[in-house]
């Protein structure tokens, strides 16, 4: 027993291998080097505003980096709040889409469905974000109105100043959170869909059939086979565009009326993130402002660096274990 | 490769060549070639900059504009990225501790265009549109700085005998991003509201006295309302639902998406709206800095803000043009003559078309200034030396500004008092005359009304054109205005046109993207399997 040694494995390669290999491993390095370099040069930029501010960088609201008073608080925990109202409405979206294109649309009818939700992906921010600001912002009004009346009693849905009085002014609910995160919402949904889409499609045919031959009905054998065989591809859709959701940037800054201070009710007037931050004061920001916009986006680069692994790891390790 | 694959080749490529050709621009015979520029800034001036633009297309010339703020464009063009830039204020202003430097390479600055910074709001009462209000100076400082709330308070109901304005919230919309219409109305605050400004400025956590700023301060909590750049303030109050807001803004804005601004008291005790006249009249008492150096023709509004004249409207002031008069990167010699011949056309001809747009034209003296700025742009050729030819209607022959002698006095019913005139302003008033709201707001219509103010019977209170057809209200905005059938040539053409050559192919195309791959995969996989 003892003397069962894996038989050692002799690679011959040929040139062909070599120049793949090191094509392939100098792309893999060149992106790491990409990665790197941009952030030691955020860090670098930032170290003169992160070396004035010191820790109260991490817990100042205000953003005035003139008058040396400025912090990520708000600004990051704003990021969050929009981030997660996105992902909220974008995952139920993207799992009906995902599953209605895999396993109930005909055939006839899925590439083109695979095209327009593509297509979808490639409207640029900018539309999303005169779309929001012109044409949704007017019509979402009184959903959120109801919200705030119906479950205002729950912290986040509360909105300071609303009343039944019809004479109360409905400003109140524009500009907010929700309404950033709704078209935001709708620039996540294509790359999550197609995630979710491309593993569903992998979910194994024999399983399928095993329990449509069991009397499964169609939704059973999607509860039962579909759904946990693509839960990774369900939870890394979801990370990857909430990833995206924490960086989105022009659609925020038309919507939004910037406020430097933690606003956690979501559905009133007044919301910040750091890349509306950046693009909204880096055109006119004084050497010192741009180094503190520079520790800023630091911040936010650190923050989907860790979103975007956690996600990698989770496809990765769900994948493997699915296919056994 | 199949046949149907080929094909599907050859119909993209067909249609794509069809729409190049059919969308390829007209090109005109130039006679001289322009290298393209580019400018950023002033958002405050861009509605006049853009008609230019657009105008000297038809020569050839491509000038490229931004309006991200003049805060952006200053910046911009000190770290040399963009020809030009455009700003309401100069160089070298302290905004809180900070001094905003000079660029290192050589400039000048050239005024472009007068106006009036406006107050727009949108406002109803009883399902109908307000149209006619009148603010005074220390209200509209009062309102935005929050330490009036609502419409209906004593301060404004003083200002506005004839109107019952009703108890809701003032939402103050304010610029999120650095600009000079922010900086051109904190400087009037700042010189003639000290004491309210300062007291706003200390609480937003400022240092005082807090003087000009190009960023607005917002106090979280009090419902003061952000947006990015004019047409996003413009923009939000624009907006049906956001009933009780008001911003500041240029003139044109309001025009532009058809709502009303507030008429502000002068020194002669008359509440004016910023019409091209009334500008023209505030402006003859700006002081303009004639010492050569770093801030030749430069602005100073004291002089404005304290205007006697009835017909003057308090915030008026110029816009300037930042230019280049080296040749130091970005900028060539060959820029410097599209920037010339741009700048030619704007001080010259443009000045025409400054009233259509809710601006108002140069004076022959600024124009004169300004031509002669030209001449520094390295590369810019000869410059207009006849302007008798640029119809400026603020030109005559003994050097007075024509606009401001022959500006209607204002009616009696906009002096303060008891009296109010019913008559619409800015956007709302010229919804059916030709020429905006530019001509509709002083001349005629001076009912001197108070007398039941509005929303009395019929609902025509607004300022109605002359005519006498049907009077039609928009439920939405309470707008009301008549309906008169106007005789109005139409070129003959036949109904399909290149757009909608253009506007079929878009769709043919989209549909193609969509619809094609699947069906020709299919069809490849069939024929595949056939064979």
């Amino acid at each position: 027993m003892n003397d069962d040694k894996p038989r050692s494995l002799k690679m011959v390669s040929d040139s062909g291998d070599v120049v793949y290999r090191t094509v392939a491993r100098t792309g893999g390095i060149i992106v790491l080097v990409i990665m790197t370099a941009i952030g030691v040069f955020l860090g670098f930029r930032a170290s003169q505003a992160l070396g004035e501010a010191g820790l109260s960088f991490f817990w100042t609201q205000a953003w005035e980096p003139d008058a040396n008073n400025f912090g990520i608080a708000a600004v990051l925990i704003g990021t969050f709040i929009i981030a997660l109202v996105a992902v909220t409405i974008a995952l139920p979206l993207s799992l009906g889409t995902a599953l209605y294109i895999s396993e109930y649309a005909p055939r006839g009818l899925k590439q083109s469905l695979i095209t327009l939700v593509d297509l979808m992906a490639a409207i640029p921010s900018v539309v999303f974000g005169l779309w929001g600001f012109f044409s949704l912002q007017g019509n979402i009004i009184d959903i959120a109105k109801w919200i705030s009346r119906t479950f205002g009693w729950i912290p986040i849905f509360a909105v300071d100043g609303f009343s039944d009085d019809p004479l109360s002014s409905d400003t109140v609910f524009t500009a907010s959170s929700f309404i950033a995160g709704i078209v935001v919402a709708l620039m996540i949904t294509p790359i999550m869909t197609s995630i979710m889409r491309e593993v569903f499609s992998q979910a194994p045919v024999g399983e399928r059939e095993g329990a449509l031959g069991l009397g499964a009905t169609m939704w059973g054998m999607i509860r039962s086979v579909v759904l946990p065989f693509g839960k990774g591809g369900i939870i890394g859709g979801t990370m990857l565009g909430l990833g995206r959701a924490l960086g989105e940037t022009i659609a925020v800054y038309m919507i939004i009326s910037p406020v430097f201070s933690i606003q956690p009710h979501i559905l009133q007037s007044g919301a910040s993130s750091i890349s509306s931050l950046i693009a909204l004061k880096y055109g006119e920001a004084t050497t010192f402002g741009m180094s503190a916009l520079m520790a800023a986006g630091l911040a936010l680069f650190f923050v989907t660096l860790v979103v975007n692994f956690g996600a990698s790891a989770i496809v990765a390790r769900s994948r493997s274990g699915a296919s056994s | 490769m199949s046949r149907s694959f080929t094909l599907y080749v050859r119909a993209i490529v067909a249609v794509v060549a069809v729409a190049v050709l059919a969308l390829g621009p007209v090109t005109s015979a130039n006679a001289v070639d322009y290298v393209p520029i580019s400018g950023a800034g002033s958002s405050w001036s861009s509605n006049a900059l853009d008609q230019w633009r657009r105008n000297v297309e038809q020569y050839g010339m491509r000038v490229n504009y931004a309006s991200t703020g003049s805060s952006d464009g200053r910046n911009q063009f000190r770290s040399g990225t963009i020809d030009f830039a455009v700003s309401e204020i100069p160089y070298g202003l302290r905004d809180g501790s900070v001094v905003d430097d000079p660029p290192s390479r050589p400039f000048a600055y050239m005024p472009i265009v007068a106006g009036g910074t406006a107050f727009m709001y949108n406002l109803s009462s009883g399902g109908k549109q307000i149209a006619n209000l009148r603010l005074s100076g220390p209200v509209i400082a009062k309102i935005f700085t929050g330490a009036i709330s609502e419409w209906n308070d004593p301060a404004i109901v003083a200002d506005n005998p004839g109107i019952d304005l009703p108890a809701r919230k003032i939402v103050p919309v304010v610029r999120s991003d650095g600009s000079g219409s922010t900086a051109q109305f904190t400087t009037w605050m700042s010189k003639t509201q000290a004491s309210i400004w300062d007291a706003y400025c200390r609480a937003a956590g400022r240092s005082t006295p807090c003087g000009v700023t190009s960023n607005y301060p917002v106090i979280a909590g009090k419902g003061f309302i952000a947006q990015p750049n004019s047409q996003g303030v413009a923009g939000y109050v624009a907006q049906a639902a956001n009933v009780g807001t008001i911003t500041y803004v240029e003139y044109s804005y309001a025009l532009k998406t058809g709502f009303p601004v507030a008429k502000v008291l002068n020194s002669a005790g008359y509440y004016v709206e910023p019409t091209a006249s009334n500008v023209a009249v505030g402006l003859l008492g700006a002081k303009i800095n004639t010492t050569r150096g770093n801030s030749y023709l430069t602005q100073i509004l004291d002089g404005v803000y304290a205007n006697a004249d009835p017909r003057a409207y308090p915030l008026s002031s110029y816009s300037y043009m930042i230019i280049p008069t080296s040749t130091d990167a970005p900028f060539t010699n060959d820029k410097g003559k599209t920037l010339a011949a741009f700048a030619n056309y704007f001080l010259c001809e443009g000045q025409q078309q400054a009233e259509v747009l809710g601006y108002s034209p140069l004076p022959i003296n600024l124009v004169k200034a300004g031509l002669e700025q030209v001449g520094l742009i390295p590369g810019g050729g000869e410059t207009v030396t006849n302007i008798a030819k640029c119809n400026n209607p603020t030109f005559s022959a003994d050097g007075s500004n024509t606009l401001a002698t022959k500006a209607p006095m204002p009616p009696a019913c906009d002096k303060k008092g008891a009296t109010q005139c019913t008559t619409a302003t800015g956007g709302a008033a010229g919804a059916g005359s030709g020429s905006g709201g530019a001509s509709g707001g002083l001349g005629d219509g001076s009912s001197s009304g108070g007398t039941g103010g509005f929303g009395g019977s019929g609902g025509g209170f607004l300022g109605i054109p002359v005519g006498n057809g049907p009077i039609a209200c928009n439920p939405d905005t309470g707008v009301c205005q008549n309906v008169v059938a106007e005789a109005t040539n139409i070129d003959n053409r036949a109904g399909w046109g290149l757009p909608q050559t253009v506007m079929l192919l878009a769709v043919a195309l989209f549909l193609m993207v969509v619809f094609l791959p699947p069906v020709l995969v299919r069809s490849i996989r069939r024929g595949g399997r056939s064979r």
